[in-house]
């Protein structure tokens, strides 16, 4: 009887010491990133911002991107033209919408979302590598004993050129995108440039690019966030930072992809589209 | 000064300090011994506010930093420099932008002082010319130099060092023991030094205490720690694997 008793209760102690190491990591790390974000937001306020280190990060986030923002927005530009144009001639015999629907899925969804899943593989990754690495290695303890905030030295140069990169980047996709559709377009279903771009710019307005624009800023404190999140909590030598680097891809895409329903939702609401 | 009350320390189950006391004297040198994972580098890393005790107090120069605000803590730390065990040189950074780092952020020198500094710092841990480089194409002992000149380049009142001898050869070992003697002599910089390297121990120490069980089990001078008669530090000193150390570790890994 006691026996049982005593076998109850280590095991109720077994499963709350499991309980308390396991199931409230992602809140508790929800609860960390936002207070790091916090901290992050109120260094910039303050002015703790290390313009030098800003510049060279916004080169890492925007100009070493551009190549493959891109090739990837140009390609996908020209698929979408493709889908579009043999589809509807399937319908109505001849390709229309092309211009209209290429450009209104790249300025609305695909040039945010797409530049989002690049950046955040490209640079999402190596902020978390690099971040991961320096606190494996005690870099991160060895900024602090140098009277500098690992945060402010780190975290807020990223957080300032991802947040202004993105969007410029998602601007520079739309642009390419809906160039790539156009050249599609007047070479695979003759349709001249003039045409296209009358089809696009009769349905798309400021409010349609403000939409994808808007997305892009929100995007941007995502990938950041997680990125510096992961790398400031990685733990356990290489390996450690490699799981790190994984769980922010993983992560920054995920939450990306579930917000931009809401985000959409949001903006749709307020006519922004 | 540097005191430190009954500090306390967990890491899940894992008792790392069991209430240590212990004060540091101004300008001495404090060696700090035990084996490898009795917490040596845990109490340092508490004395200097990267790890938070559990419980307890620790004071420097008067102020309790585990309670302080962090822009306190920050102006403490000014007076501490802090030599890594894995030395935690800026990958991104070269030799001279890894040792000029403290002095941009924590003094008021110029560009052409701060370049003079740096110099004289490396010098005087035997490195010369390297001010170009980076930290991955130095070897393991003149990056623990680089770690060193880097510590004491903004020349703090205290330096914490962790392991300063481990990887390096016994002659630059030496060169890094009459380091820390000169500057005590000449800076009267206070210094705890956490060691294994008992030739190092015995040429720099005013105290050595021996850390064991997450207490400090033995304080005395270098003479005293030859003639004393506590079985776990003839053993660590002798450096036998017959001894209390042993048996007690052996048990623990039975219970396991």
């Amino acid at each position: 009887m006691i026996k049982a008793s005593v076998r109850k209760i280590m095991e109720f102690e077994r499963f709350r010491e499991k309980l308390k190491h396991t199931s409230f990591v992602p809140i508790e790390g929800l609860g960390k990133a936002t207070k790091m974000a916090q901290e992050t937001i109120n260094d910039i306020f303050k002015g703790f911002v290390s313009w030098k280190n800003t510049v060279m990060q916004m080169v890492e986030v925007g100009w070493s991107s551009l190549p493959i923002i891109l090739l990837t927005s140009f390609f996908m530009g020209m698929v979408l033209a493709l889908q579009v144009g043999s589809t509807t001639s399937n319908m109505f015999n001849e390709p229309v919408y092309v211009g209209t629907i290429t450009s209104f899925s790249m300025a609305i969804e695909l040039g945010p979302v797409l530049t989002a899943i690049v950046v955040t593989g490209r640079v999402g990754a190596a902020i978390t590598a690099e971040v991961g690495s320096m606190k494996v290695t005690e870099q991160l303890d060895a900024l602090y004993t140098l009277g500098t905030n690992p945060v402010r030295y780190l975290a807020v140069p990223r957080f300032l050129a991802c947040f202004f990169m993105l969007p410029i980047l998602t601007v520079i996709s739309n642009i390419v995108g809906i160039y790539g559709g156009m050249i599609l377009a007047t070479n695979t279903w003759d349709i001249s440039s003039n045409a296209f771009w009358s089809e696009a710019l009769n349905f798309i307005g400021v409010r349609t690019f403000l939409h994808g624009f808007i997305k892009s800023f929100f995007f941007a404190l995502v990938i950041v966030i997680v990125a510096c999140h992961k790398g400031f909590n990685a733990k356990g030598g290489a390996e450690g930072v490699g799981k790190a680097t994984t769980s922010s891809v993983m992560t920054s895409m995920v939450f990306i992809l579930i917000s931009d329903y809401f985000l959409t939702n949001l903006l749709v609401s307020l006519r922004i589209k | 000064m540097i005191k430190v009350n009954n500090i306390y320390k967990n890491f899940g189950s894992n008792v790392v300090l069991n209430g240590v006391h212990l004060d540091v004297r101004a300008g001495e040198v404090l060696i700090i011994m035990g084996f490898s994972g009795a917490g040596k580098s845990i109490l340092l890393k508490n004395i200097i506010g990267l790890v938070k005790p559990d419980s307890g107090f620790i004071e420097i120069d008067g102020i309790d930093i585990t309670k302080c605000s962090l822009e306190k803590l920050h102006e403490i730390r000014k007076k501490i420099g802090y030599v890594f065990q894995e030395v935690a040189l800026f990958d991104s950074l070269n030799i001279f932008e890894n040792v000029a780092f403290g002095l941009r952020n924590l003094t008021t020198l110029n560009e052409s002082e701060i370049k003079q500094r740096v110099k004289q710092c490396l010098a005087m841990v035997g490195l010369k010319n390297v001010e170009h480089l980076n930290p991955s194409s130095l070897s393991g002992g003149m990056k623990k130099r680089v770690g060193l000149a880097r510590a004491i380049a903004y020349q703090p009142e205290y330096v914490l060092y962790d392991e300063p001898t481990t990887g390096l050869d016994p002659i630059m070992s030496d060169v890094i023991s009459d380091l820390i003697i000169n500057l005590k002599k000449h800076l009267h910089i206070t210094s705890i030094v956490v060691t294994h390297d008992m030739k190092l121990a015995y040429k720099i120490a005013d105290r050595i205490m021996m850390l064991y069980g997450g207490n400090i089990i033995f304080s005395g001078t270098p003479d005293e720690v030859r003639n004393t008669k506590n079985e776990y530090v003839k053993q660590f000193v002798r450096g036998s694997s017959q001894g209390p150390i042993l048996i007690e570790k052996r048990f623990e890994m039975e219970r396991i």
